[in-house]
């Protein structure tokens, strides 16, 4: 049976990234960055001011950026591959590092989208070789082990306790 | 497999609550949501219509705390039930670890159960998936109403991986945690590895 695809962030690459987002929001002129998995999940981010709720924020870019892909399937269209919303005081882009990840950059009128797209672009080609064992998910496998479910299991039961 | 981050030091899993349109599966999380202690959830987020059905999906982070130093996050999203929204429905499945499937009692909603659980078969084998290597819950809801299934039919017509069941009331909140609770046991014993 083939095993079913994970996703696991290792110290080494996180390192890169985080150098790598710290510079694009420099250079870029960007508030707010954040890696996300495509099933909606935080990875990193890289901010120059409070974090917005990063866990609903992660969660609404991957769907709109999935819905976006569907749009594209719908037109014919082979994929978009980024997703731009603009607003009054912020405006939002999103932009698929592999098919596991996306990148979600916050900028404001500070700067300009062109500026954002061409470092985002930049960015994008140095982080996918980073995420190309990402998906070799062996390691991540070994991470939950006997003891880990165990204690796992415990904390489930005391998380409920009192709730059922 | 979930996302697990040893930079950061998270473990993040997705479970997904299906069924079909009306059968209570927002009414699930609403009620999490309300009687979760507030530290350990982040902020329940809706996509509905206005006449507040699911239009994409809900989502409620729940936190674990540190479980052998990792941080243990429950991600739970609802689907929308209506089955013309099948597209939206795929979406959500994509990279999930576990699901709860929420069936309607009821005698006259036979047929919409029957068919949102084998669109859920479906949808996950388009994504090479199937629900014997997924955490998988069976809940069957609504069992305060009259002219229900007894859960011996309901067993029989639904159940044929003999996965937990779990009878409920969504509404009064009767049985949502011992689900939640036991489709994250879940989900933990099908990812682990020992």
């Amino acid at each position: 049976m083939t095993r079913r695809k994970g996703l696991v962030i290792r110290d080494k690459q996180m390192w890169l990234v985080d150098d790598i987002l710290s510079k694009l929001r420099e250079v870029s002129g960007s508030r707010f960055i954040a890696l996300v998995s495509t099933s909606g999940q935080p990875i990193t981010t890289s901010s120059a001011e409070e974090y917005p709720d990063t866990l609903s924020l992660a969660s609404l870019a991957a769907s709109s950026f999935a819905a976006t892909q569907q749009l594209a399937a719908v037109l014919s269209e082979k994929e978009f591959t980024l997703l731009f919303h603009e607003g009054k005081e912020s405006n939002l882009h999103v932009a698929q590092v592999t098919d596991q990840i996306l990148l979600v950059i916050t900028f404001g009128r500070e700067t300009q989208v062109g500026k954002v797209r061409l470092y985002t672009g930049r960015a994008i080609e140095v982080l996918k070789p980073i995420f190309a064992s990402a998906e070799d998910d062996s390691e991540g496998e070994m991470a939950i082990d006997t003891d880990y479910s165990h204690l796992a299991d415990e904390a489930i039961d005391s998380l409920f306790a009192d709730l059922e | 497999m979930p996302l697990i981050n040893f930079a950061a030091r998270e473990i993040n899993y997705k479970i997904v609550y299906y069924g079909c349109g009306l059968c209570g599966k927002t009414t699930n999380i609403q009620y999490i949501h309300r009687k979760v202690n507030p530290e350990a959830r982040g902020k329940l987020v809706s996509i509905a219509t206005e006449e507040e059905r699911t239009l994409y999906f809900d989502f409620l982070p729940l936190s674990l705390g540190t479980v052998k130093g990792m941080k243990t996050r429950f991600h739970l999203y609802t689907v929308p039930g209506q089955s013309h929204y099948n597209a939206s429905r795929r979406l959500v499945l994509q990279g999930i670890d576990g699901v709860v499937f929420v069936a309607d009692s009821q005698i006259s909603r036979l047929d919409e159960n029957v068919e949102s659980y084998l669109n859920l078969w479906d949808n996950l084998m388009d994504q090479d998936d199937d629900l014997t290597r997924l955490g998988f819950v069976i809940q069957i809801n609504k069992r305060d109403l009259s002219e229900i299934f007894s859960v011996e039919d309901l067993q029989e017509l639904l159940n044929h991986t003999n996965s937990p069941q779990i009878e409920t009331c969504a509404l009064t909140g009767q049985g949502v945690f011992e689900t939640l609770r036991t489709v994250c046991k879940q989900v933990i014993a099908h990812t682990g590895h020992s």
